[in-house]
């Protein structure tokens, strides 16, 4: 028997609003179609009536989860067209929040993966773990979500005492190795729910354009801070993992590893902070203008490759403000990922590639 | 950062990619600013090229200004069309990724994708009016 199930836009099961319009044969899913929009704000066209300051507080806002990257993103096309160039110290602490950033991001990806999966307890240490780094993430910035941290130039304030966030670094990293990863890769219980279901294989994966952990689990080894680095990127050693097969196992997989390296990464950062100012002086006030031109700034966000293009026609407004979220690539390949799976797994495959509906929109 | 290798751009114009290139601020630019959309994302899929993006920009004559871009190989290629008719053809037979890119750049920019079979609404809901993101002057 073939039936059609609506879910959303507004649904108690549903983090953020959108509408899935499932169709399925008996429990099978046989079709997919998904709409979105339903957190549109229109940041492009707002940003394009602000000048280049308040763009950075307006960008901060396409995401409460990954806000840093959309501030560190905008500032970086901005620095690219006027010529200036951050610190040393300022890169290093973009590199730090971004990787602070991705932490938080992960633990509460994986702490929903396993809320689906049916493994609560799995749920409550991962919210745990986050709320250590938002406690990190609180005392370096002063914020929670929007962190502020980043200017045309550098970043706002400095780390005070580098050292101290040291001592956190072990807890995560002990927590993620001794005991999420290990219940992810040999739980039998999370096996059967996670091994072979929703696949997106790595050509569909390529035709799709999916980045980030979603593309990484299906065999694609890009990631742009390898690829394309920024900040600092490219002074510090860590490895992208990796999976093949695609499926929801690979991506809890790849997600665990990147928290070990984001650990990696940073405290390789924090140790080796050089000294110095924390931004390059702009001109003053807040309408300098900037050199006509186009300018791309890529970074890889929590959830994959996010991409500013700004336009200046050589005023202190933006010409053109283009933002394209990782989720905005990511979200198609859900229907490909859902097709031929039980209805039942439909909640945790769509989770599966870490959407982020706030971003999608804009 | 240009972490291309320095034959970068011979490789390109020996790969088919045809036209000068010029790295500029994060990106590989192809001049002259028209290319074969079609043709230029048969040749990019066979090089292996991932698409990213389609980036609209309202000129101030209101002419769009289009620009496609791909990655290859971690190096990002940028190429520039533009339509005064709002009228270009589609990629996403050829490339799936780019259905949700020109959809939403159909809603936001009234921009016409001729080929496509169809063309449902992404982020607006049927009926809501296209063009969304033009100035104000442009859609009176």
């Amino acid at each position: 028997m073939s039936y059609s199930i609506p879910i959303g836009p507004y649904h108690p099961a549903l983090e953020e609003p959108y509408k899935l319009e499932l169709e399925c044969d008996g429990e099978i899913v046989s079709d997919a179609v998904m709409h979105l929009g339903f957190n549109f704000r229109g940041i492009e066209y707002l940003a394009e009536r602000r000048n280049y300051l308040q763009g950075i507080t307006l960008v901060e806002r396409v995401c409460g989860i990954c806000s840093n990257v959309h501030s560190l993103s905008y500032c970086q096309a901005v620095e690219q067209l006027t010529g200036i160039e951050p610190p040393e110290r300022a890169l290093y602490i973009r590199v730090v929040l971004s990787e602070l950033e991705r932490l938080h991001s992960h633990f509460l990806w994986s702490g929903t993966a396993a809320k689906l999966i049916g493994f609560k307890t799995v749920f409550m240490a991962c919210f745990t773990l986050r709320e250590k780094v938002m406690d990190v993430l609180s005392a370096i910035s002063g914020n929670r979500v929007n962190y502020g941290m980043n200017c045309i130039g550098g970043v706002n304030r400095d780390i005070a005492d580098p050292l101290a966030v040291l001592s956190i670094l072990d807890e995560l990293e002990s927590a993620v190795t001794r005991t999420i990863l290990p219940i992810f890769l040999n739980d039998r219980a999370v096996e059967s729910r996670c091994k072979g279901i929703g696949i997106l294989t790595k050509e569909q994966a390529i035709a799709m354009g999916a980045v980030g952990p979603l593309a990484r689990a299906s065999g694609i080894s890009q990631d742009i801070r390898v690829a394309a680095p920024y900040c600092a990127y490219d002074r510090f050693e860590f490895n992208v993992p990796v999976e093949t097969s695609g499926d929801v196992r690979a991506r809890l997989i790849v997600h665990g590893l990147e928290m070990v390296e984001s650990c990696r990464i940073l405290r390789q950062a924090l140790r080796a902070l050089p000294a110095g100012p924390v931004h390059t002086p702009t001109p003053a006030g807040a309408r300098y203008k900037v050199p006509t031109g186009t300018a791309i700034s890529r970074a890889e966000a929590p959830r994959g490759e996010v991409l500013y293009q700004i336009s200046s026609n050589g005023t202190d407004i933006p010409e053109r403000v283009r933002v394209r979220t990782p989720t905005f690539m990511n979200m198609a390949t859900v229907r490909l990922a859902l097709l031929g799976q039980q209805l039942s797994d439909s909640p945790l495959i769509q989770a599966s590639c870490d959407p982020c509906y706030s971003c999608t929109d804009r | 950062m240009n972490t291309a290798p320095d034959n970068f751009v011979q490789s390109l114009q020996e790969s088919g990619l045809g036209g000068d290139w010029e790295w500029q601020h994060g990106s590989w630019w192809r001049t002259p600013e028209t290319m074969d959309v079609r043709a230029t994302a048969a040749r990019l899929i066979s090089l292996g090229a991932r698409f990213v993006a389609i980036t609209s920009t309202e000129r101030p004559d209101h002419e769009i200004r289009l620009d496609y871009q791909w990655d290859l190989n971690g190096q990002l290629l940028s190429f520039i069309t533009a339509t005064a008719e709002k009228r270009i053809a589609s990629i996403t037979d050829l490339c799936p990724a780019a259905d949700w890119v020109e959809r939403e750049t159909h809603e936001y920019f009234a921009i016409d994708y001729t080929g496509r079979e169809t063309t449902r609404s992404l982020m607006t809901r049927d009926g809501d009016r296209i063009g969304i993101n033009l100035h104000k002057e442009a859609v009176k």
